[in-house]
């Protein structure tokens, strides 16, 4: 009985402090990492195309109007500053709509507030052709505004895999019209599939 | 002296004091992490699940300032227009330098990368024209311009509008 107890006493505590800390460390590593994705990705899903790597241009950090498509064909205007959305938009969470194709019916107007089959809760402007060109004007002018003219928006276009072609080739117009000339196609990266 | 009043009880109560602390050390020494270890293991999980989703990556395109004087003018025997149809079946048809066009040739989606190749081998002034039908998918349109942007040419396509006529020709060609 004694022999017995004595073996057992030393293989029972083990440190834990250091395995600790290292935990600690990479869960404060991805808190982080995961709260910059959440600022820069939106409330709306979107299941997005993949495309092969061809450049390295990677979606900056800041200064980004997103310009989300839905498989509806709304497209949702917003940017990733709050002072600029509150000039605009007059709200800090603010977002605009913008239904370009006249051959079907927005899936916000019509369902009264549902995106994707869920309410959408943030506050949305309803914007005509005219009035989208104007607000991308707007927004543009009040960055510039707060910063001087020292930053610019980047137009990133989020699309979902169904949108119709149409959308984009008006929003296009629209970029054309409003000098917007630079914009980017955010995609998924394609998983190496044999050719 | 009211100030005696209070020493009086604190000298006193000194001793116990000590033998209270004495026996709190020996208590308080190990603290059980386990629990905390659990719920910081489920943490991480938890983020490192949400983060390595997916990591997007952009295409960038550029199109040309929108006067109308400014217009180019191209060599319509450089010219490719690409056109795709409502399903999304891409038809070939090289321009030719009369003005005319030859006829549409349907391009299978995976020898469309080796096609642009050869027609720009054989004219490196190559400009692709894309006519993309308003109904077809978005997800068409990127895969389309990933095959161009694969492709190693110089990279010199613009978008146009799919007019009617556009439109009888990929119907015509097999829709």
């Amino acid at each position: 009985m004694k022999k017995a107890r004595s073996i057992k006493k030393p293989g029972v505590n083990i440190d834990m402090t250091p395995l600790v800390d290292v935990i600690m460390l990479l869960l404060t590593f991805f808190m982080l990492v995961a709260t910059f994705k959440a600022e820069s990705t939106e409330a709306i899903e979107v299941q997005l195309p993949e495309s092969v790597v061809t450049d390295t241009t990677k979606l900056p950090e800041k200064d980004i109007m997103t310009l989300t498509l839905t498989k509806a064909g709304d497209v949702f205007l917003d940017v990733d500053n709050y002072k600029v959305k509150e000039e605009v938009f007059g709200s800090s969470v603010g977002i605009g709509l913008y239904h370009p194709d006249s051959t079907s019916k927005s899936e916000y107007e019509t369902t009264g507030g549902n995106i994707n089959g869920k309410p959408f809760k943030r506050p949305v402007t309803i914007l005509d052709k005219a009035g989208f060109e104007k607000t991308l004007n707007d927004l543009r002018r009040a960055l510039k505004g707060q910063t001087d003219g020292k930053s610019d928006f980047r137009i990133v276009l989020k699309g979902d895999l169904d949108t119709n072609y149409g959308v984009v080739e008006d929003l296009m117009e629209s970029f054309k019209a409003t000098r917007n000339t630079r914009f980017a196609l955010v995609t998924d990266v394609k998983s190496n599939k044999p050719e | 002296m009211a100030g005696g009043g209070f020493d009086a009880p604190e000298s006193g109560g000194g001793l116990r004091k000590q033998k209270k602390y004495k026996k709190g050390k020996r208590i308080g020494v190990r603290i059980d992490m386990t629990p905390m270890v659990d719920v910081i293991m489920l943490l991480l999980t938890f983020f490192i699940l949400t983060t390595t989703l997916n990591t997007p990556q952009i295409m960038q395109i550029n199109l040309p300032k929108g006067d109308q004087e400014d217009k180019i003018k191209v060599d319509m025997g450089n010219v490719l227009y690409v056109r795709v149809s409502e399903n999304g079946n891409a038809y070939f048809s090289s321009g030719l330098s009369d003005g005319s066009e030859a006829e549409p040739v349907k391009v299978e989606f995976n020898d469309m990368k080796s096609k642009i190749e050869s027609l720009y081998n054989q004219n490196p002034n190559l400009l692709i024209l894309l006519k993309f039908d308003r109904n077809m998918k978005y997800s068409k349109m990127i895969d389309i311009l990933d095959e161009i942007n694969r492709a190693e040419i110089e990279k010199r396509y613009s978008f146009m509008k799919m007019e009617d006529p556009d439109k009888e020709i990929v119907t015509k060609a097999g829709g």
